[in-house]
C-alpha cells in the first residue's frame, strides 16, 4: 500500500496530466478511470468556472465554448496554488497572448477584467496621502492605473453590441485607465499619460515630487491635467494637512 | 500606509438552530439582504467571502440579518503536506469578523505537490492517513479556538488497502480531536451507488460508529446520474436538482435515529428561484417536526 504522500501525489498527477491512476481500488460500480474522470471534470471545471467569474470580458467576446476550451489549457498548465480561487489566474492574460495571437487586443481585456475582480477584492477604505506637508489627498486604497496598448475600456463598454464594436478603432496605442472601488462597485475612467504617471508614482510611494516630475515630463501641462483628472474627480478628496 | 475604516463585527455567535437553513450562494445575496427571515439561517463556503473585498462586506451584512455557518471547502483536511497557514489564518478572521454558528469542511484532500485542486479528493481509509487528518483537524480547531465539523463525502472509488470504514474513519476522528460530524445525507447515497452498498446500510454504519451526540449538521442535496461508455452509471454530486426520494428517506431515517439537526437545502449548480429552495427547506421542516411531535409522544 502507497503511503497518503505518494497515494495524493499520483493522484494529483493523474488528474492534471490525464496519467491512469496507479494505485489499486476496491471494487466498485464505478471503474478507477470513470472516478478519476468525474474528478478530473470536477477540477477543471471549478477552474473554468473561476477564471469565467474572473473574466466575463474575455468571456463575452470569444463565447462560452472557446474560453472553455481555453480556459480548460491554462488550468492544466497554471494550477492554483491555494484553495482561494478569486485571485486565481492572474497569468491568463499573458497565456491569452500566446494562445490566441490573432486576438492581440485580447490579453487587454483580460487585463482590464483582472483590475476590476481585484478591485472588487479590495477594501472600500481611503488612503491619506501628504503631498507637501500642507495639502492631503485621499482616495480609495483600491485605486490603480492600467496601462493598456488596446482600447479595452470601449471593448467592454460595447460587449454584446456587435455593431458598436465593429466600428471600434483597434490601432495599438498606449493609454491609461483608472479603476477603484465604490461601494460594491468598481469604477472606471481613462487618465491622460501625465495623471497616469502622477498616480503610478504616488502608488509606488515615491513621492509628490517625483510624482509631480513624472507628469510633467510626459506635458508641460500637466498640473491642469492632473488638477481635472484626479484632484476633481469624484474618489479624490483634497485636504488640509494641518 | 493605507488608511482602515472600522469594520463591522458580530456581537455575539448566533447559534444554529436545528431546522433547516439554505446554502446561500451570490445569485441570492440581494434576496436575502432584502428579505430578512427568508431563512432560518445561511450556509456559505468561507473561501468566496475571505478578505475584505466587495464579498465580504456583504456577507458582514447578511451575518447582521442570520445566523451563518461557515462550510469550507479548500482547509484540505487530508493533505499529508498540513494545513495552508495563510489560508486557515484567512478563514480565522473571517470567523472572528462574522461569528458563525458552526464551522465545518470535508473528510478529503485537496492540496498536494504544491497544487490545491478544488475538488473534494477520496482519503484511504488508514491508520496513517487518520493520523495526518487528526493533527491537521487539531491544527484548524487551535486557530480557530473552536470544534469544527466533518462532513463525509461522495466517494467515486475505495482505496483496495483501506483499513477501515468511512464510519470508523471519522469515529476515531470524533474521539481523537472532538471535532462533531456534518452527516450528509445525499452524500450517503452517491457514495452507497458508486461502491455497490446499500444506502441504508451505509447510514446505519455511522450510527453505529458514530455518538449520536457527535452530529451536529445534516445536509441534503440532489445528484445527478449518468451514463458511462461500459454501460455502467456513475453518481455525481452535482447539487443541481432536488434532493432524491431516497435522500428523503433516508433523511428521515437518520432524524428518527438521532433527532431534530440543523439540516441544510445544497443548491450549487442550476441554481434555482429562492422559492424552490425554501420550498425544500419546508419539506425538511416538515420531517424534523413530525420527529419532535414522535419524540413528544414517547
Amino acid at each position: 500500500m502507497p503511503n497518503l504522500s505518494e497515494i495524493q501525489r499520483d493522484f494529483a498527477s493523474a488528474i492534471l496530466a490525464g496519467d491512469v491512476l496507479d494505485i489499486a481500488t476496491a471494487p466498485g460500480r464505478v471503474s478507477p478511470a470513470a472516478a478519476l474522470q468525474v474528478h478530473r471534470n470536477t477540477v477543471v471545471g471549478a477552474l473554468v468556472n473561476a477564471l469565467r467569474l474572473t473574466y466575463p470580458s474575455v468571456d463575452a467576446l470569444v463565447g462560452e465554448a472557446f474560453f472553455d476550451q481555453v480556459a480548460a489549457d491554462f488550468a492544466r498548465v497554471h494550477p492554483p496554488a491555494t484553495a482561494r480561487l478569486a485571485g486565481y489566474g492572474e497569468a491568463f492574460a499573458n497565456f491569452l497572448a500566446v494562445q490566441v495571437p490573432t486576438l492581440a487586443y485580447l490579453p487587454d481585456v483580460a487585463r482590464l477584467d483582472w483590475a476590476l475582480d481585484r478591485c472588487s477584492a479590495a477594501p472600500d477604505t481611503v488612503r491619506h496621502i501628504e503631498l507637501d506637508g500642507s495639502v492631503t489627498l485621499e482616495w480609495p486604497v483600491s485605486l490603480t492605473v492600467l496601462s493598456l496598448n488596446h482600447p479595452a475600456g470601449e471593448i467592454r463598454a460595447a460587449l454584446g453590441d456587435d455593431a458598436a464594436l465593429a466600428v471600434l478603432d483597434m490601432t495599438p496605442a498606449p493609454r491609461w485607465l483608472l479603476v477603484w472601488r465604490k461601494g460594491r462597485q468598481v469604477m472606471t475612467r481613462a487618465a491622460s499619460p501625465p495623471a497616469a504617471a502622477f498616480v503610478d508614482a504616488i502608488l509606488a510611494e515615491q513621492g509628490a515630487q517625483v510624482a509631480l516630475r513624472a507628469a510633467l515630463a510626459h506635458s508641460a501641462d500637466a498640473l491642469s491635467l492632473i488638477s481635472s483628472e484626479i484632484f476633481a474627480a469624484s474618489f479624490c478628496t483634497i485636504g488640509d494637512a494641518t | 500606509m493605507p488608511g482602515r475604516a472600522p469594520q463591522p463585527h458580530a456581537a455575539h455567535v448566533a447559534p444554529i438552530p436545528a431546522v433547516a437553513g439554505i446554502g446561500l450562494r451570490a445569485l441570492h445575496h440581494d434576496h436575502v439582504l432584502a428579505n430578512p427571515g427568508a431563512s432560518a439561517w445561511l450556509e456559505v463556503h468561507p473561501e468566496n467571502y475571505l478578505g475584505e473585498g466587495v464579498a465580504a462586506d456583504i456577507l458582514i451584512a447578511v451575518r447582521e440579518r442570520y445566523p451563518i455557518s461557515l462550510h469550507a471547502t479548500g482547509l484540505s483536511l487530508g493533505s499529508v503536506g498540513g494545513v495552508d497557514a495563510d489560508h486557515l489564518s484567512a478563514i480565522a478572521e473571517l470567523c472572528r469578523r462574522i461569528q458563525p454558528g458552526l464551522i465545518s469542511d470535508h473528510l478529503s484532500w485537496s492540496a498536494a505537490n504544491g497544487m490545491h485542486l478544488p475538488d473534494l479528493l477520496p482519503m484511504p481509509y488508514t491508520r496513517e492517513a487518520q493520523d495526518i487528518f487528526a493533527r491537521n483537524i487539531e491544527t484548524v480547531q487551535a486557530a480557530l479556538g473552536r470544534a469544527i465539523l466533518i462532513e463525509n463525502p461522495s466517494v467515486y472509488l475505495a482505496f483496495a488497502d483501506n483499513e477501515m470504514h468511512e464510519a470508523e474513519f471519522l469515529a476515531g476522528l470524533v474521539r481523537r480531536t472532538g471535532c462533531g460530524v456534518l452527516l450528509d445525507i445525499n452524500n450517503i447515497a452517491v457514495s452507497a451507488a458508486n461502491l455497490g452498498e446499500a444506502p441504508t446500510a451505509r447510514l446505519h454504519a455511522m450510527f453505529d460508529a458514530l455518538p449520536a451526540a457527535a452530529v451536529g449538521e445534516i445536509h441534503l442535496a440532489g445528484h445527478a446520474v449518468r451514463d458511462l461508455p461500459d454501460g455502467s452509471h456513475v453518481a455525481i454530486d452535482d447539487h443541481g436538482s432536488p434532493a432524491s426520494d431516497a435522500v428523503w428517506q433516508l433523511f428521515a431515517d437518520a432524524v428518527s435515529r438521532i433527532g431534530t439537526r440543523p439540516v441544510l437545502i445544497e443548491w450549487d449548480t442550476e441554481i434555482p428561484a429562492f422559492d424552490v429552495l425554501a420550498d425544500e427547506a419546508a419539506k425538511a421542516d416538515a420531517i424534523l417536526t413530525t420527529e419532535v411531535r414522535r419524540a413528544e409522544f414517547v
